[in-house]
Protein backbone atom coordinates (compact mmCIF):
# COMPACT_ATOMS: atom_id res chain seq x y z
CA UNK A 1 0.00 0.00 0.00
CA UNK A 2 1.32 3.05 -0.88
CA UNK A 3 2.30 5.25 2.09
CA UNK A 4 0.28 9.26 2.02
CA UNK A 5 2.57 11.62 1.18
CA UNK A 6 4.02 13.60 4.08
CA UNK A 7 3.49 17.11 4.96
CA UNK A 8 7.07 18.02 4.21
CA UNK A 9 6.53 17.06 0.41
CA UNK A 10 3.39 18.20 -0.11
CA UNK A 11 5.24 21.75 0.75
CA UNK A 12 7.79 21.01 -1.15
CA UNK A 13 5.62 20.64 -4.02
CA UNK A 14 3.14 23.48 -3.33
CA UNK A 15 6.66 25.50 -3.19
CA UNK A 16 7.84 24.45 -6.42
CA UNK A 17 4.60 25.21 -7.78
CA UNK A 18 4.73 28.62 -6.45
CA UNK A 19 8.00 28.75 -7.54
CA UNK A 20 7.80 27.61 -11.11
CA UNK A 21 4.89 28.73 -12.41
CA UNK A 22 5.88 32.94 -12.89
CA UNK A 23 9.17 31.25 -14.33
CA UNK A 24 7.24 29.58 -16.99
CA UNK A 25 4.81 32.50 -17.39
CA UNK A 26 8.23 34.76 -18.01
CA UNK A 27 9.54 31.83 -20.33
CA UNK A 28 6.38 32.64 -22.29
CA UNK A 29 7.40 36.21 -21.88
CA UNK A 30 10.58 36.00 -23.05
CA UNK A 31 9.41 34.13 -26.19
CA UNK A 32 7.04 36.54 -27.52
CA UNK A 33 10.32 39.22 -27.72
CA UNK A 34 11.53 36.20 -29.68
CA UNK A 35 8.67 35.71 -32.16
CA UNK A 36 8.16 39.14 -32.50
CA UNK A 37 11.71 39.80 -33.50
CA UNK A 38 12.07 36.87 -36.20
CA UNK A 39 8.58 37.69 -37.38
CA UNK A 40 9.95 41.69 -38.44
CA UNK A 41 13.10 39.85 -39.31
CA UNK A 42 11.05 37.87 -41.83
CA UNK A 43 9.45 40.59 -42.78
CA UNK A 44 12.02 42.47 -43.41
CA UNK A 45 13.28 39.83 -45.94
CA UNK A 46 10.40 40.15 -48.00
CA UNK A 47 10.92 43.71 -48.34
CA UNK A 48 14.47 43.69 -49.50
CA UNK A 49 12.91 40.92 -51.91
CA UNK A 50 9.98 42.88 -53.27
CA UNK A 51 12.51 46.16 -52.97
CA UNK A 52 15.29 43.71 -55.42
CA UNK A 53 12.24 42.62 -57.57
CA UNK A 54 11.19 46.25 -58.44
CA UNK A 55 14.42 47.85 -58.99
CA UNK A 56 15.27 45.12 -61.65
CA UNK A 57 14.60 45.61 -65.49
CA UNK A 58 12.66 42.02 -65.41
CA UNK A 59 11.06 41.13 -61.99
CA UNK A 60 10.80 37.74 -61.11
CA UNK A 61 7.13 37.60 -60.54
CA UNK A 62 6.79 34.28 -58.50
CA UNK A 63 9.42 36.25 -56.04
CA UNK A 64 7.32 39.09 -56.14
CA UNK A 65 3.89 37.21 -55.31
CA UNK A 66 5.77 35.00 -52.71
CA UNK A 67 7.42 38.11 -50.52
CA UNK A 68 3.60 40.63 -50.96
CA UNK A 69 2.13 37.26 -49.17
CA UNK A 70 4.91 37.05 -46.69
CA UNK A 71 3.83 40.98 -46.36
CA UNK A 72 -0.31 40.11 -45.98
CA UNK A 73 -0.01 37.22 -43.47
CA UNK A 74 2.85 39.43 -41.00
CA UNK A 75 0.13 42.36 -41.29
CA UNK A 76 -2.67 40.01 -40.63
CA UNK A 77 -0.22 38.05 -37.75
CA UNK A 78 0.81 41.44 -36.00
CA UNK A 79 -2.45 41.72 -34.25
CA UNK A 80 -1.35 39.15 -31.81
CA UNK A 81 2.46 40.34 -31.40
CA UNK A 82 2.24 43.02 -29.06
CA UNK A 83 0.57 41.34 -25.97
CA UNK A 84 -0.19 43.19 -22.51
CA UNK A 85 3.69 42.94 -20.91
CA UNK A 86 5.65 42.36 -23.75
CA UNK A 87 7.07 45.95 -23.32
CA UNK A 88 10.22 47.88 -22.99
CA UNK A 89 11.56 46.20 -19.12
CA UNK A 90 14.92 45.86 -17.66
CA UNK A 91 16.75 43.38 -18.93
CA UNK A 92 15.20 42.81 -22.54
CA UNK A 93 16.20 43.61 -25.77
CA UNK A 94 13.32 45.63 -27.72
CA UNK A 95 12.25 48.41 -29.55
CA UNK A 96 8.75 48.25 -28.89
CA UNK A 97 7.68 51.47 -27.07
CA UNK A 98 5.78 51.49 -24.07
CA UNK A 99 3.59 53.90 -25.91
CA UNK A 100 2.18 51.09 -28.03
CA UNK A 101 0.78 50.06 -24.86
CA UNK A 102 -0.04 53.89 -23.09
CA UNK A 103 -1.80 54.44 -26.44
CA UNK A 104 -3.26 52.11 -27.22
CA UNK A 105 -6.38 53.45 -29.71
CA UNK A 106 -3.20 55.48 -31.67
CA UNK A 107 -1.08 52.07 -32.17
CA UNK A 108 -4.25 50.07 -33.33
CA UNK A 109 -4.88 52.54 -35.98
CA UNK A 110 -0.90 52.66 -37.15
CA UNK A 111 -1.86 48.75 -37.12
CA UNK A 112 -5.04 49.12 -38.97
CA UNK A 113 -3.32 51.38 -41.62
CA UNK A 114 -0.28 48.56 -42.37
CA UNK A 115 -2.81 45.86 -42.98
CA UNK A 116 -4.87 47.58 -45.05
CA UNK A 117 -2.05 48.73 -46.98
CA UNK A 118 -0.41 45.24 -47.00
CA UNK A 119 -3.89 43.86 -48.07
CA UNK A 120 -3.74 45.99 -51.27
CA UNK A 121 -0.34 44.83 -51.95
CA UNK A 122 -1.03 41.22 -51.80
CA UNK A 123 -4.21 41.57 -54.40
CA UNK A 124 -1.26 43.74 -56.47
CA UNK A 125 1.11 40.89 -56.69
CA UNK A 126 -1.83 37.62 -56.81
CA UNK A 127 -2.89 40.07 -59.86
CA UNK A 128 1.01 40.11 -61.31
CA UNK A 129 0.37 43.25 -61.54
CA UNK A 130 4.09 44.77 -61.23
CA UNK A 131 3.09 48.43 -61.42
CA UNK A 132 0.61 48.19 -59.09
CA UNK A 133 2.96 46.54 -56.53
CA UNK A 134 5.79 49.01 -57.37
CA UNK A 135 3.14 51.63 -56.40
CA UNK A 136 1.95 49.90 -53.23
CA UNK A 137 5.08 48.94 -51.96
CA UNK A 138 5.98 52.53 -51.64
CA UNK A 139 2.33 53.10 -49.84
CA UNK A 140 3.08 50.23 -47.54
CA UNK A 141 6.60 51.69 -46.71
CA UNK A 142 4.61 54.42 -45.51
CA UNK A 143 2.76 52.42 -43.31
CA UNK A 144 5.63 50.98 -41.83
CA UNK A 145 7.63 54.09 -41.33
CA UNK A 146 4.27 56.05 -40.12
CA UNK A 147 4.39 53.10 -37.28
CA UNK A 148 8.07 53.20 -36.41
CA UNK A 149 8.30 56.79 -36.24
CA UNK A 150 6.43 56.84 -32.76
CA UNK A 151 6.19 53.77 -31.59
CA UNK A 152 9.58 52.00 -31.94
CA UNK A 153 12.87 53.19 -30.34
CA UNK A 154 15.35 54.92 -32.99
CA UNK A 155 18.28 52.30 -33.59
CA UNK A 156 21.40 53.04 -31.20
CA UNK B 1 81.28 80.99 -43.60
CA UNK B 2 78.62 82.17 -41.04
CA UNK B 3 77.96 79.14 -38.66
CA UNK B 4 74.02 78.73 -38.07
CA UNK B 5 73.43 80.46 -41.07
CA UNK B 6 69.79 80.05 -42.37
CA UNK B 7 69.68 78.12 -45.45
CA UNK B 8 67.98 80.34 -47.94
CA UNK B 9 63.97 78.55 -48.24
CA UNK B 10 61.94 79.77 -51.00
CA UNK B 11 58.15 78.96 -50.67
CA UNK B 12 57.47 75.49 -53.12
CA UNK B 13 54.06 74.05 -53.96
CA UNK B 14 54.37 70.33 -52.50
CA UNK B 15 50.29 69.62 -52.68
CA UNK B 16 48.72 69.54 -56.13
CA UNK B 17 45.33 71.56 -56.43
CA UNK B 18 43.96 68.18 -56.76
CA UNK B 19 45.27 66.48 -53.89
CA UNK B 20 44.50 69.44 -51.78
CA UNK B 21 41.27 69.29 -53.48
CA UNK B 22 40.69 65.69 -52.53
CA UNK B 23 41.27 66.20 -48.92
CA UNK B 24 38.54 68.72 -47.59
CA UNK B 25 36.27 66.99 -49.95
CA UNK B 26 36.44 63.97 -47.97
CA UNK B 27 36.51 66.43 -44.87
CA UNK B 28 33.46 67.56 -46.12
CA UNK B 29 31.80 64.28 -47.19
CA UNK B 30 32.40 61.98 -43.95
CA UNK B 31 30.72 64.70 -42.15
CA UNK B 32 27.95 64.76 -44.06
CA UNK B 33 28.11 60.90 -44.40
CA UNK B 34 28.01 61.09 -40.37
CA UNK B 35 24.96 63.44 -40.00
CA UNK B 36 23.03 61.86 -42.81
CA UNK B 37 23.19 58.24 -41.42
CA UNK B 38 22.68 59.34 -38.14
CA UNK B 39 19.64 61.20 -38.67
CA UNK B 40 17.99 58.44 -41.15
CA UNK B 41 19.01 61.16 -44.44
CA UNK B 42 19.64 57.94 -46.40
CA UNK B 43 19.17 59.30 -49.71
CA UNK B 44 21.72 62.14 -49.11
CA UNK B 45 23.78 59.42 -47.32
CA UNK B 46 23.63 57.30 -50.44
CA UNK B 47 25.08 60.53 -52.84
CA UNK B 48 27.84 61.43 -50.03
CA UNK B 49 28.68 57.77 -50.20
CA UNK B 50 29.17 57.92 -53.89
CA UNK B 51 30.79 61.24 -54.04
CA UNK B 52 33.49 59.49 -51.59
CA UNK B 53 33.96 56.26 -53.95
CA UNK B 54 34.79 58.49 -56.36
CA UNK B 55 37.25 60.47 -54.56
CA UNK B 56 38.64 57.35 -53.40
CA UNK B 57 38.93 55.84 -56.83
CA UNK B 58 40.35 59.21 -57.74
CA UNK B 59 42.80 59.10 -55.14
CA UNK B 60 43.89 55.40 -55.23
CA UNK B 61 44.70 56.21 -59.31
CA UNK B 62 46.60 59.56 -58.17
CA UNK B 63 48.50 57.20 -55.73
CA UNK B 64 49.96 55.74 -58.79
CA UNK B 65 49.97 58.28 -61.73
CA UNK B 66 49.83 61.53 -60.37
CA UNK B 67 52.05 64.20 -59.13
CA UNK B 68 55.40 63.02 -57.46
CA UNK B 69 54.31 63.67 -53.89
CA UNK B 70 50.50 62.35 -54.38
CA UNK B 71 52.21 58.87 -55.23
CA UNK B 72 52.34 55.76 -52.50
CA UNK B 73 55.96 55.06 -53.84
CA UNK B 74 57.49 58.26 -53.12
CA UNK B 75 56.21 58.28 -49.50
CA UNK B 76 55.37 54.55 -48.29
CA UNK B 77 58.53 53.66 -46.84
CA UNK B 78 59.82 50.34 -44.81
CA UNK B 79 60.53 50.05 -41.47
CA UNK B 80 63.38 51.17 -40.79
CA UNK B 81 62.82 54.74 -42.71
CA UNK B 82 60.03 55.38 -39.92
CA UNK B 83 62.15 54.34 -36.72
CA UNK B 84 64.63 56.86 -38.22
CA UNK B 85 61.88 59.34 -38.23
CA UNK B 86 60.71 58.82 -34.75
CA UNK B 87 63.98 59.02 -33.68
CA UNK B 88 63.90 62.96 -34.85
CA UNK B 89 60.45 63.31 -33.39
CA UNK B 90 60.89 64.64 -30.49
CA UNK B 91 63.00 67.82 -32.26
CA UNK B 92 61.14 71.13 -31.69
CA UNK B 93 61.61 71.95 -35.06
CA UNK B 94 60.44 71.40 -38.63
CA UNK B 95 61.37 68.58 -40.31
CA UNK B 96 62.93 69.06 -43.81
CA UNK B 97 63.11 65.87 -45.60
CA UNK B 98 64.74 65.29 -48.69
CA UNK B 99 61.80 64.56 -50.71
CA UNK B 100 58.54 66.79 -49.69
CA UNK B 101 55.73 64.83 -48.74
CA UNK B 102 54.21 63.00 -46.45
CA UNK B 103 56.71 61.67 -43.52
CA UNK B 104 57.38 57.75 -43.16
CA UNK B 105 55.04 57.87 -40.22
CA UNK B 106 52.42 60.30 -41.68
CA UNK B 107 52.42 57.51 -44.66
CA UNK B 108 50.73 54.94 -42.31
CA UNK B 109 48.11 57.53 -41.36
CA UNK B 110 47.38 58.09 -44.80
CA UNK B 111 47.29 54.59 -45.72
CA UNK B 112 45.02 53.62 -42.75
CA UNK B 113 42.72 56.54 -43.48
CA UNK B 114 41.93 55.05 -47.17
CA UNK B 115 41.72 51.65 -46.20
CA UNK B 116 39.01 52.42 -43.52
CA UNK B 117 37.31 54.90 -46.04
CA UNK B 118 37.45 52.43 -48.86
CA UNK B 119 36.50 49.17 -46.60
CA UNK B 120 33.57 51.50 -44.95
CA UNK B 121 32.18 52.75 -48.66
CA UNK B 122 32.70 49.27 -49.82
CA UNK B 123 30.12 47.89 -46.64
CA UNK B 124 27.87 50.95 -47.50
CA UNK B 125 26.99 49.13 -50.96
CA UNK B 126 26.08 46.23 -49.50
CA UNK B 127 24.60 47.48 -46.59
CA UNK B 128 20.58 46.49 -45.81
CA UNK B 129 18.40 48.54 -42.83
CA UNK B 130 16.14 46.81 -40.17
CA UNK B 131 13.16 46.68 -42.41
CA UNK B 132 14.77 45.98 -45.85
CA UNK B 133 13.67 49.52 -47.41
CA UNK B 134 16.78 51.35 -47.48
CA UNK B 135 19.78 49.71 -49.16
CA UNK B 136 23.13 50.45 -50.60
CA UNK B 137 23.29 50.09 -54.51
CA UNK B 138 24.79 46.74 -54.70
CA UNK B 139 22.58 44.96 -51.71
CA UNK B 140 20.38 43.20 -54.32
CA UNK B 141 23.23 40.86 -54.87
CA UNK B 142 23.17 39.94 -51.45
CA UNK B 143 20.64 37.92 -49.29
CA UNK B 144 18.86 40.10 -46.53
CA UNK B 145 20.98 38.66 -43.60
CA UNK B 146 24.45 39.87 -45.20
CA UNK B 147 23.16 42.41 -45.98
CA UNK B 148 22.56 43.15 -42.30
CA UNK B 149 25.93 42.37 -41.44
CA UNK B 150 26.96 44.44 -43.64
CA UNK B 151 25.12 47.29 -41.68
CA UNK B 152 25.80 46.24 -38.64
CA UNK B 153 29.66 46.36 -39.26
CA UNK B 154 29.39 49.72 -41.91
CA UNK B 155 28.24 51.00 -38.03
CA UNK B 156 31.02 49.58 -36.33
CA UNK B 157 33.87 50.22 -38.70
CA UNK B 158 32.57 54.69 -38.60
CA UNK B 159 34.01 54.30 -34.98
CA UNK B 160 37.41 53.04 -35.87
CA UNK B 161 37.29 55.45 -38.69
CA UNK B 162 36.95 58.30 -35.97
CA UNK B 163 39.62 56.96 -34.06
CA UNK B 164 41.35 57.26 -37.35
CA UNK B 165 40.66 60.69 -37.63
CA UNK B 166 41.28 61.87 -33.90
CA UNK B 167 44.96 60.31 -34.43
CA UNK B 168 45.36 62.29 -37.72
CA UNK B 169 44.28 65.73 -36.25
CA UNK B 170 46.00 65.09 -32.46
CA UNK B 171 49.22 64.32 -34.74
CA UNK B 172 48.47 67.70 -37.19
CA UNK B 173 47.69 69.98 -34.18
CA UNK B 174 51.31 68.22 -32.49
CA UNK B 175 53.04 69.62 -35.60
CA UNK B 176 51.43 72.72 -34.93
CA UNK B 177 51.93 73.42 -31.67
CA UNK B 178 55.09 71.02 -30.68
CA UNK B 179 57.55 71.62 -33.76
CA UNK B 180 55.24 74.97 -35.23
CA UNK B 181 55.05 73.49 -38.25
CA UNK B 182 51.92 74.45 -39.55
CA UNK B 183 50.37 71.45 -42.11
CA UNK B 184 46.94 72.50 -42.49
CA UNK B 185 47.80 75.64 -44.20
CA UNK B 186 50.15 73.63 -46.22
CA UNK B 187 47.41 71.36 -47.23
CA UNK B 188 45.29 74.29 -48.15
CA UNK B 189 47.48 76.43 -50.25
CA UNK B 190 50.10 73.68 -50.78
CA UNK B 191 53.28 75.72 -50.03
CA UNK B 192 55.94 74.92 -48.09
CA UNK B 193 59.40 76.54 -46.92
CA UNK B 194 61.84 74.49 -48.97
CA UNK B 195 65.58 74.91 -49.28
CA UNK B 196 66.03 77.52 -52.62
CA UNK B 197 65.89 75.38 -55.64
CA UNK B 198 63.20 73.02 -55.09
CA UNK B 199 60.75 72.51 -57.64
CA UNK B 200 57.35 73.35 -57.48
CA UNK B 201 55.25 69.61 -57.73
CA UNK B 202 54.04 69.64 -61.51
CA UNK B 203 50.39 68.01 -62.28
CA UNK B 204 50.28 65.44 -64.94
CA UNK B 205 47.39 67.06 -67.28
CA UNK B 206 46.68 63.44 -69.30
CA UNK B 207 46.33 61.48 -65.86
CA UNK B 208 44.38 63.53 -64.07
CA UNK B 209 41.58 63.45 -67.35
CA UNK B 210 42.15 59.54 -67.24
CA UNK B 211 41.80 59.48 -63.37
CA UNK B 212 38.63 62.21 -63.62
CA UNK B 213 36.92 60.01 -66.04
CA UNK B 214 37.54 56.60 -64.29
CA UNK B 215 36.88 57.64 -61.08
CA UNK B 216 32.92 59.02 -62.90
CA UNK B 217 32.84 55.24 -64.59
CA UNK B 218 32.96 53.48 -61.23
CA UNK B 219 30.52 55.79 -60.04
CA UNK B 220 28.28 55.15 -62.59
CA UNK B 221 28.46 52.01 -62.84
CA UNK B 222 28.12 51.34 -59.28
CA UNK B 223 25.49 53.80 -58.87
CA UNK B 224 23.02 52.18 -61.72
CA UNK B 225 23.90 48.35 -60.63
Amino acid sequence: MLKRPGRITLCAIAAAIVVAAPLVAQGEQAAIYKIRHDAYHHLGDAFKTLRDQLRSDSPDVAALKSAAQTVHEASVNQFNWFPAGSGPAPGVKTRAKAEIWSQPQDFAAAQKLFAAEAEKLGKAAAASDVAAVKNQFGAVGKACKNCHDTFRTPED
Amino acid sequence: MILNAPAPVSAVRIWDPLIRLIHWLMVLLVGVSWWTGENGELDYHRYSGYALLGLLVLRVFWGFFGSHSARFASFVKGPRAIAAYLRQLPARTAHTPAVPGHNPLGALSVIALLLAMATQVALGLFAVDVDGIESGPLSHLVSFDTGRTCAKLHHQLFDVLLALIALHVASVLFYLFYKRDNLIATMVHGRRALPAGSNDVRVPTGALVVGIALAAAVVWWIATA
